[in-house]
C-alpha cells in the first residue's frame, strides 16, 4: 500500500528455558534441543506431568542490577527483563539516558550478553516450597544510594521519545491473584498484602515494566489465549502505521506456576496427564476436538497414550496435549524512516498482518477461521501464497490446534503448502501460551539472519490427512527465495487465529 | 483523526447495579438512584466495610440460548447479556439472518479487570481444604480472562477480531479504542465494544486493604469524600462505519469522533501526582478528534470517590480545559459504584446517551463539593451537548479518554 | 522482646520489601526519604509488621510512620498495652510474637 508507514523491527530481547538472547535460542531450536526439565518451582506430586520449560536460573537483578525488585511478581520480573534486553539490543538504552538528549546510536552488532547468567555462589538454592511465598531476601547487597529509585521526572524532563508496551498474556499472574486471595482467607483481610493485589489486574506487569523502565507512550494488556502475544504485535504495528506510536515494545510474557499447570492437567490438556476415563474434557460449549483422546475407542486408546513419552509431539499422529513453558519477549518496532534517522539497525519489517475467530468449536471451524487470517496477512502485506518461503507454526502438540492449524494454512497457500518448510518450535520450548507467538517471531527473525530453519524435534510420523509436507525433524538450511518471506501463524483452542508476514531487512540503498 | 472514517454508536446494552437495558439504567441514572447495599454475595464479617453495588437477580437464561450457561463464568453471563441488549438495540438480528452482514467482519473487544474471578475463587477454596482433586475442567475452561470476549463472539457467531483488553478500570475505553481503530482499518464492519468485571472478594479484599472503600457512602469529588465502593456489570456498545449506519436507517446515539491514551509509568495504584497522564490522555483525545477544549459539553469523570483520584482528577481536567472552567463533569459512580472494567463501557454508553438526549447525569452523594468545577450535584440536568469525553484512569497507570459527537442520522 | 531485638526483626521486614539487606538498614532509616518506599510498600510494611508481631492495630496507626525509631516504639509501646491486657506472662507473649516472625520475618 502506497504511502503508509512502514514498521520494522530494530531488537529484541528475550527469556525463555533455552536462552536470553535471540541467537542463543535460536542456536538451541536449530539443535534441537528441548527446554522442559524438571520443575523446581512448585510441587507436582500427584500430577501426570512432571517437567515443563521453567526458566532456571532466573536472576533478574543480573540483568537490571541492584534496584528493588519486590513489589514485582514473577511475570513482571520476566517481563521487565525482556524490556530490559530489547531497549538494549534496538540501542534505546536506559530510562536514564532516554530522558537526556535523546536515544543512543544503534550498535553495529547486538551487545554480548552471557547465554545463561551463572547463579551468584552466594545465592542459595531455595527450598522446594508447595507455593512459594514471598520470594527471599536477596544475598546481593546494595548500597543505599545504589537501591534508591530514581526521583519523579518533573513534567518538563519528558524524554526524547515515548516508547510504548504492547503486551500479550493468558494470565498475568493467576499465582499471584491466588495467593492473594488465599492469603486473605488465611490471615483475614486485614492482613492480605497491598503489593500482591497491585500485582492481582491483568495489567500488572505491562504496568510495572512502565514504571520500571520510564515507557510513557501507549501502554496496552491484551489477552487472546495462545495468539496473545502475535496480537499484541499486530497491535502495536498498528500503533506506529496511525502514527500514534514510532516506537513500541511488542510482545507477550507468561509465567509457570502451580495453578494454571495443574488446572491444563484437570483439563487434560497437557502431555502426559490425559484423563483416564476418557470423558470429554471440556463440557458442550467448547466443541473440542479429541480431548479425550485420539479417535474413539475410550479406555485402551487412552491406555496406550498414557505409555508415550511425556514430550509435546506437534503434527505427530502420537500427540497427546502440550507442555507448558514460561517467559517473555518483546520486539522493538519503529517506524521505518524514524529508524532509519537515529541510525537504528533493522533486523526485519512486518508486512502485513491478519486475525480472525472461530465462532464455532470443532476443527473445521478452527482451520477456517485461521485459513481467513492467513489470507488477510498475505492481503495486508501484498504478499502471495508462493512468496512466502517458510512457516513458523503454533502447532503444541495440542489435540484441538495442531491439525486445524495445518488444515488453515494448506487452505490459505493452495499448493504452496505442500512443499512449504514448516517448524514448530513449541517442539523444543513448549507452550508458552501469551509469550508463544512473540517467541516464534524472534526466532523466525533469526532464521531470516542466518536462514537456518529448526526441524521439529520428536517428530515421526505426521497426523493422518496433515497437508504440511514440509514439517520436517530435521533442521534445514533454507535458500535465499526462503528467507525473505516468513508467515507465522497462532492459533488458540478457544477460537483465536492469527497470522503475521515478517520480510527481510529492506536492501541498503 | 483526519481523513479516518467516521464511526458511529448504534445499540447500546448494560447490565448493571441499577437495571439492566438501556432504558432502565438510563432512567435510574438520570433520577439519582442508588445501587449500593450490604454485600450479599459473600460475608463481610472479617472486614471493616459492608457495603458493595451488586448487580441483583441477574438470570442469563433470557440471553444466552446458544451455550450452555453452567459452563460461563458471571463476566461472561453478563457480557452477553449486555451484548445481545445492544444488538437488539441496534435494530441488528441473528447474523446471516436476512441482514447483509458477514460473520467474519463481525468482532468482539471487551475489558475487564479481573475476568472471572469466582473460578480462582473456588479453586482456592478447594485449595485450603485440601480437596484438589475436586478440581475438574471447569477451571481452565471457564476462567481465561479471554473467555468473555471469546463467549459473547460464539454465543452470536461472531468470527472476526476477538480480543479482550484487560487494562483494569480504564478497559471498557481501551476496547472501544480498539474497535474504532479495527473499523477505521476496514478490518471489521460492526464491532461490539464494551467491558464485563463480576462481584468478587478478592476485589472487595484488594480495595479494602489498600483502605479505599468508602464506609458508608460514596461521595465523588465531595470535601469529606472517603472512597469508592466496589461493583459489578458489563455494558456494550455496538459500533459500526457511520456511513453504513446511516444506509441502514440506523438509529444513531453519537459519533466516536477520537480517543486518547496514555501511561504514567509511575505508581502501580496511586496517579501521577501532578495529574501527568490524565492530561495527556485527554490532550490525545482532543487532537484526536479534532476537538477544541472550550468544545466539549459534558465529561463522564472517573470519578471514583477515593480522596486522591478525585483531586487528581480535577487537577487534570483544570490543566486541559482551564482553571474556572465550567464544563459540567459528572461521575455516574456515585450511583453505580465502580464497576471496574464495566465502568468506563458505562460511562461510554451514559456519553452516548448524553448527545443523543442532551440530558446529563448527577453526581449523586455531593453535600460540599471540593473545588470550583460544575460537578452538577445532586440533579440530572438538560443540557445541550455537543461532544462528551469519557474519561479513565487505571491500576498499572493506564489511561484513557474517549469522545463522542453529535451526529446526524 | 527488647527494643534492639524488635528493630533487627522490623529491619528484617523492611529489607524484604525494599531489596535491601537488613544490616545495612540504618538505625534512624526514614521510610519515604532514604529507603525511597512508595505507599503500596509502606502499607506492606505496616500489615506485615502487624502480622509479625500480632498487634491488630488499625490501619491509622502506621499511616504516620515514617521512620524506623518511630515503628519500632509502636511496637514497643503496643507490645506493652497487649502484655498489660494479657495480665503480664511476658514470656508467653514473646514466644507467640517470636512464632509470628519467623513465619514472615
Amino acid at each position: 500500500m502506497t504511502g503508509r508507514r512502514r514498521v520494522v523491527v530494530t531488537g529484541s530481547g528475550v527469556v525463555s528455558p533455552l536462552g536470553d538472547t535471540p541467537a542463543a535460542l535460536h542456536r538451541a531450536l536449530a539443535a534441537g534441543t528441548s527446554g522442559r526439565k524438571p520443575i523446581e518451582l512448585f510441587a507436582t506430586a500427584g500430577i501426570g506431568c512432571h517437567e515443563a520449560g521453567e526458566v532456571r536460573p532466573f536472576d533478574p537483578q543480573s540483568y537490571v542490577g541492584d534496584r528493588n525488585l519486590r513489589p514485582l511478581d514473577r511475570t513482571s520480573r520476566l517481563l521487565v527483563v525482556a524490556a530490559q534486553l530489547a531497549l538494549a539490543d534496538s540501542g534505546w538504552g536506559g530510562r536514564e539516558a532516554r530522558a537526556g538528549a535523546g536515544p543512543q546510536a544503534a550498535p553495529a552488532a547486538r551487545p554480548a550478553v552471557p547465554a545463561t547468567p551463572a547463579a551468584p555462589a552466594t545465592l542459595a538454592v531455595p527450598a522446594v516450597p508447595a507455593n512459594p511465598a514471598v520470594p527471599a531476601v536477596p544475598a546481593a547487597t546494595a548500597t543505599l544510594a545504589a537501591s534508591a529509585t530514581p526521583a519523579v521526572p518533573a513534567a518538563s524532563a519528558v524524554p526524547a521519545a515515548d516508547i510504548g508496551l504492547v503486551l500479550g498474556t493468558t494470565f498475568c499472574s493467576v499465582r499471584t491473584i491466588a495467593e492473594f486471595d488465599r492469603r486473605g482467607l488465611r490471615l483475614g483481610p486485614t492482613h492480605a498484602s497491598p503489593l500482591d493485589f497491585a500485582n492481582s489486574v491483568i495489567n500488572a506487569a505491562a504496568g510495572q515494566a512502565a514504571i520500571w523502565h520510564g515507557l510513557r507512550g501507549v501502554n496496552s494488556t491484551l489477552a487472546a489465549g495462545e495468539a496473545s502475544g502475535l496480537q499484541a504485535i499486530a497491535q502495536a504495528v498498528e500503533l506506529v502505521r496511525t502514527g500514534r506510536a514510532d516506537a513500541v515494545l511488542a510482545g507477550g510474557a507468561e509465567e509457570l506456576c502451580f495453578e494454571s499447570f495443574f488446572g491444563y492437567h484437570r483439563a487434560g490438556r497437557l502431555c502426559g496427564s490425559r484423563r483416564p476415563d476418557g470423558a470429554a474434557a471440556a463440557g458442550p460449549n467448547a466443541g473440542a476436538v479429541g480431548r479425550a483422546g485420539v479417535g474413539s475407542g475410550g479406555g485402551a486408546a487412552l491406555a496406550a497414550l498414557a505409555a508415550i513419552d511425556e514430550r509435546p509431539v506437534p503434527f505427530d499422529a502420537r500427540r497427546n496435549g502440550f507442555s507448558l513453558a514460561e517467559g517473555a519477549a518483546l520486539l522493538m518496532l519503529e517506524e521505518a524512516a524514524a529508524a532509519a534517522a537515529r541510525g537504528a539497525a533493522v533486523r526485519a519489517e512486518v508486512l502485513g498482518w491478519g486475525a480472525a475467530f472461530a465462532a464455532a468449536g470443532g476443527e473445521a471451524a478452527l482451520a477456517g477461521a485461521l485459513a481467513r487470517a492467513v489470507e488477510l496477512a498475505l492481503a495486508d502485506a501484498a504478499t502471495a501464497p508462493r512468496e512466502i518461503g517458510c512457516l513458523s507454526a503454533s502447532a503444541s502438540g495440542s489435540l484441538e490446534v495442531d491439525r486445524a492449524e495445518a488444515l488453515g494454512v494448506a487452505a490459505a497457500l493452495g499448493e504452496r503448502a505442500a512443499a512449504l518448510p514448516v517448524t514448530a518450535i513449541k517442539a523444543m520450548l513448549g507452550e508458552g501460551l501469551g509469550v508463544s507467538g512473540a517467541w516464534q517471531a524472534v526466532d523466525l527473525i533469526e532464521t531470516i539472519r542466518d536462514g537456518e530453519l529448526p526441524g521439529i524435534a520428536g517428530l515421526e510420523r505426521l497426523a493422518p490427512g496433515l497437508p504440511l509436507g514440509g514439517a520436517s525433524v530435521a533442521t534445514r538450511r533454507l535458500a535465499p527465495a526462503e528467507r525473505r518471506r516468513a508467515l507465522i501463524t497462532a492459533v488458540g483452542a478457544d477460537g483465536h487465529c492469527a497470522a503475521m508476514v515478517l520480510g527481510a531487512p529492506p536492501e541498503a540503498p | 483523526m483526519n481523513g479516518a472514517r467516521r464511526i458511529a454508536v448504534t445499540g447500546l446494552g448494560a447490565v448493571t447495579p441499577l437495571g439492566s437495558g438501556r432504558e432502565e439504567v438510563w432512567a435510574n441514572l438520570l433520577g439519582g438512584r442508588l445501587g449500593f447495599a450490604p454485600v450479599e454475595s459473600f460475608d463481610t464479617k472479617a472486614f471493616s466495610v459492608h457495603l458493595g453495588a451488586e448487580v441483583r437477580g441477574f438470570s442469563p437464561a433470557p440471553y444466552v440460548r446458544r451455550l450452555d450457561p453452567r459452563w460461563l463464568g458471571r463476566a461472561s453471563q453478563l457480557a452477553i447479556a449486555a451484548a445481545r441488549q445492544a444488538l437488539a438495540d441496534a435494530g441488528i438480528g441473528e447474523l446471516g439472518g436476512g441482514n447483509e452482514l458477514e460473520p467474519e467482519l463481525a468482532g468482539v473487544a471487551m475489558g475487564t479487570t479481573s475476568g472471572e474471578p469466582l473460578e480462582v475463587e473456588r479453586f482456592d477454596d478447594r485449595y485450603l481444604a485440601g480437596e484438589l482433586d475436586a478440581v475438574g475442567d471447569e477451571f481452565m475452561t471457564l476462567y481465561p480472562c479471554h473467555m468473555i470476549a471469546v463467549h459473547v463472539a460464539r454465543e452470536l457467531g461472531f468470527a472476526g477480531v476477538n480480543t479482550m483488553i484487560p487494562t483494569a478500570c480504564a478497559a471498557g475505553n481501551y476496547a472501544l479504542a480498539h474497535a474504532v481503530d479495527v473499523l477505521r482499518a476496514g478490518r471489521a464492519e460492526l464491532m461490539l465494544a464494551g467491558g464485563a468485571d463480576a462481584f468478587s472478594r478478592i476485589t472487595y479484599t484488594g480495595f479494602a486493604r489498600l483502605g479505599a472503600i468508602a464506609p458508608e457512602r460514596c461521595q465523588p469529588f465531595d470535601r469529606h469524600r472517603k472512597g469508592m465502593i466496589p461493583g459489578e456489570g458489563a455494558a456494550v456498545l455496538v459500533l459500526e462505519p457511520l456511513d453504513a449506519a446511516r444506509r441502514r436507517g440506523a438509529r444513531i446515539y453519537a459519533e466516536v469522533a477520537g480517543y486518547g491514551l496514555s501511561c504514567d509509568a509511575h505508581h502501580m495504584t496511586a496517579a501521577h501526582p501532578e495529574g501527568e497522564g490524565a492530561v495527556r490522555a485527554m490532550a490525545r483525545a482532543l487532537a484526536d478528534a479534532a476537538v477544541e477544549p472550550h468544545e466539549v459539553s459534558y465529561i463522564s469523570a472517573h470519578g471514583t470517590g477515593t480522596p486522591t483520584n478525585d483531586r487528581l482528577e480535577a487537577i487534570a481536567v483544570e490543566r486541559v480545559f482551564g482553571a474556572g472552567t465550567r464544563v459540567p463533569i459528572s461521575s455516574v459512580k456515585s450511583m453505580l459504584g465502580h464497576t471496574m472494567g464495566a465502568a468506563s463501557a458505562i460511562e461510554a454508553a451514559v456519553c452516548a446517551l448524553a448527545v443523543a438526549t442532551d440530558q446529563i447525569p448527577p453526581t449523586m452523594g455531593l453535600e460540599e463539593p471540593e473545588g470550583d468545577l460544575d460537578y452538577v450535584p445532586n440533579a440530572a440536568r438538560r443540557h445541550r451537548v455537543e461532544v462528551a469525553m469519557n474519561n479513565a484512569y487505571a491500576f498499572g497507570g493506564n489511561n484513557a479518554s474517549t469522545i463522542f459527537r453529535k451526529c446526524e442520522a | 522482646m527488647d527494643a534492639p531485638e524488635v528493630r533487627n526483626r522490623i529491619k528484617k521486614i523492611i529489607g524484604s520489601i525494599a531489596g535491601i539487606d537488613p544490616q545495612r538498614i540504618g538505625d534512624e532509616a526514614t521510610l519515604r526519604g532514604e529507603l525511597s518506599l512508595d505507599s503500596l510498600s509502606l502499607l506492606e510494611i505496616g500489615v506485615d509488621v502487624d502480622l509479625a508481631f500480632q498487634l491488630n492495630l488499625p490501619d491509622e496507626s502506621y499511616k504516620e510512620i515514617d521512620s524506623l525509631p518511630a515503628m519500632v516504639e509502636l511496637v514497643m509501646r503496643r507490645q506493652a498495652e497487649l502484655a498489660v491486657a494479657a495480665g503480664g506472662a511476658p514470656e508467653a507473649v514473646a514466644a507467640d510474637v517470636g512464632a509470628a516472625v519467623e513465619r514472615f520475618g
